[in-house]
């Protein structure tokens, strides 16, 4: 596993020399140490990749790209982000993380939506594999969210808007993606990329981390509905980020009671970190309102999806 | 009956169907028409209109045929 702030890193695939690692990690990228991303990584290990062409959709500080070059062995990395910083400090981060690797990197450059540029296409297209992990929640503040969120009476925390403003990948804009059927659940981003690699890479296995707290079981419905057989690569149950709005999984949770459904969509939080005692949302949110820095946890899963022949 | 706006809910299992229909439902800006939902061919219209209750007279259903293939034994 590759940890930037560590002062030493794994050795490399075959078992060279340690390097001293001290890779930048600035407030505007999502943080490499998070367990999120040791999740991702590992189910990486497991997806095949040696040989193959990755994609990374969100980039962010380029340490899953060192490490698909370095520890997965990947033949060439591409990868692009919505923040252009990202894609600079991505290339020093993997310059410095898999030096001998380095010149196998190939960012696009400049703000890249999903894939929606000519060049994101481009590389898409030689691609075999692309992987992600997208926000899952609705900005706090879209105006379409909160009358959703006000129609079932369920207040926002106090914290949500400032961590809206400071984290332009910690949420997603909700009512942009509405035309995808999975945004009703908060999974409109991860859909549309489904929808564009189905598109500009026919054939390319995708391989995405999810934090499952509206469960895995609709995440997996969602590769389906889009014409992917999914599979659970790796799961660990993680804290969930103190400070993030979980208001929306509240919502959804009371938007469905009393609609003899409720049944079928429960919210997947736990009390603790072996995911002994499971919490809904409601059950969740009452314990932060108590307690804002109370611990609650959740499981996020890597899935491989392979493109289902037309 | 003519729809005023149409949502598609393709894919969906029956509980985020009838989510993405309260959502839609608060979006609806021509509320003299019907929202048009787009639905599977084999989803089970009945039961939908059951969880909306007395909002289900303002939705049309409207069967679609299934947008990807999907692969043998996936459940929708």
């Amino acid at each position: 596993m590759l940890n930037p702030t560590s002062s030493r890193a794994n050795s490399s695939p075959h078992g060279a020399d340690e390097h001293v690692l001290t890779a930048e990690a600035p407030s505007f990228a999502f943080n490499p140490t998070d367990p999120w991303t040791q999740t991702f990584q590992r189910g990486l290990e497991l997806a095949g990749l040696k040989g193959k062409k990755v994609y990374e959709v969100g980039i962010g500080t380029g340490i899953n790209a060192a490490f698909l070059l370095r520890q997965c062995e990947a033949a060439e990395v591409y990868g692009s982000d919505l923040d252009p910083r990202l894609v600079e400090l991505a290339e020093r981060n993997v310059r410095s993380l898999a030096p001998e690797q380095a010149d196998r990197f190939h960012p696009v450059k400049g703000p890249v939506s999903l894939i929606d540029t000519d060049e994101a296409h481009a590389r898409i297209a030689q691609s075999d594999v692309v992987i992600g992990c997208l926000p899952q929640v609705g900005d706090p503040t879209d105006p379409h969210l909160s009358a959703f969120r006000e129609a079932q009476s369920v207040p926002l925390a106090e914290t949500a808007e400032a961590k809206a403003e400071d984290h332009i990948a910690h949420y997603y804009p909700w009512a942009m993606f509405d035309t995808y059927p999975f945004n009703s659940v908060g999974l409109g981003l991860n859909e549309a990329l489904l929808q564009r690699v189905r598109k500009h890479a026919p054939e390319a296995d995708v391989v995405m981390n999810f934090g499952c707290r509206i469960g895995t079981r609709i995440i997996m419905e969602m590769f389906e509905a889009n014409g992917y057989a999914p599979r659970l690569l790796h799961s660990q149950i993680v804290r969930q980020d103190v400070g993030t709005d979980i208001s929306f999984f509240v919502t959804l949770e009371k938007a469905l009671k009393g609609t003899g459904v409720e049944g079928d969509f429960v919210c997947e939080f736990f009390a603790d970190e072996k995911g002994e005692t499971p919490l809904s949302a409601r059950e969740a949110q009452q314990l932060l309102d108590q307690d804002p820095q109370t611990p609650i946890y959740h499981l996020v899963g890597v899935i491989h999806g392979k493109p289902v022949p037309a | 009956m003519n729809v005023s706006q149409t949502v598609n809910c393709t894919g969906l299992s029956a509980a985020p169907t009838v989510l993405r229909i309260k959502q839609a439902l608060l979006r609806l800006s021509d509320r003299t028409s019907p929202l048009g939902v787009l639905v599977d061919a084999d989803c089970d219209h009945k039961r939908l209109a059951s969880c909306l209750g007395d909002r289900a007279g303002s939705v049309r259903f409207v069967p679609q045929a299934k947008r990807t293939p999907i692969y043998e034994g996936a459940k929708r």
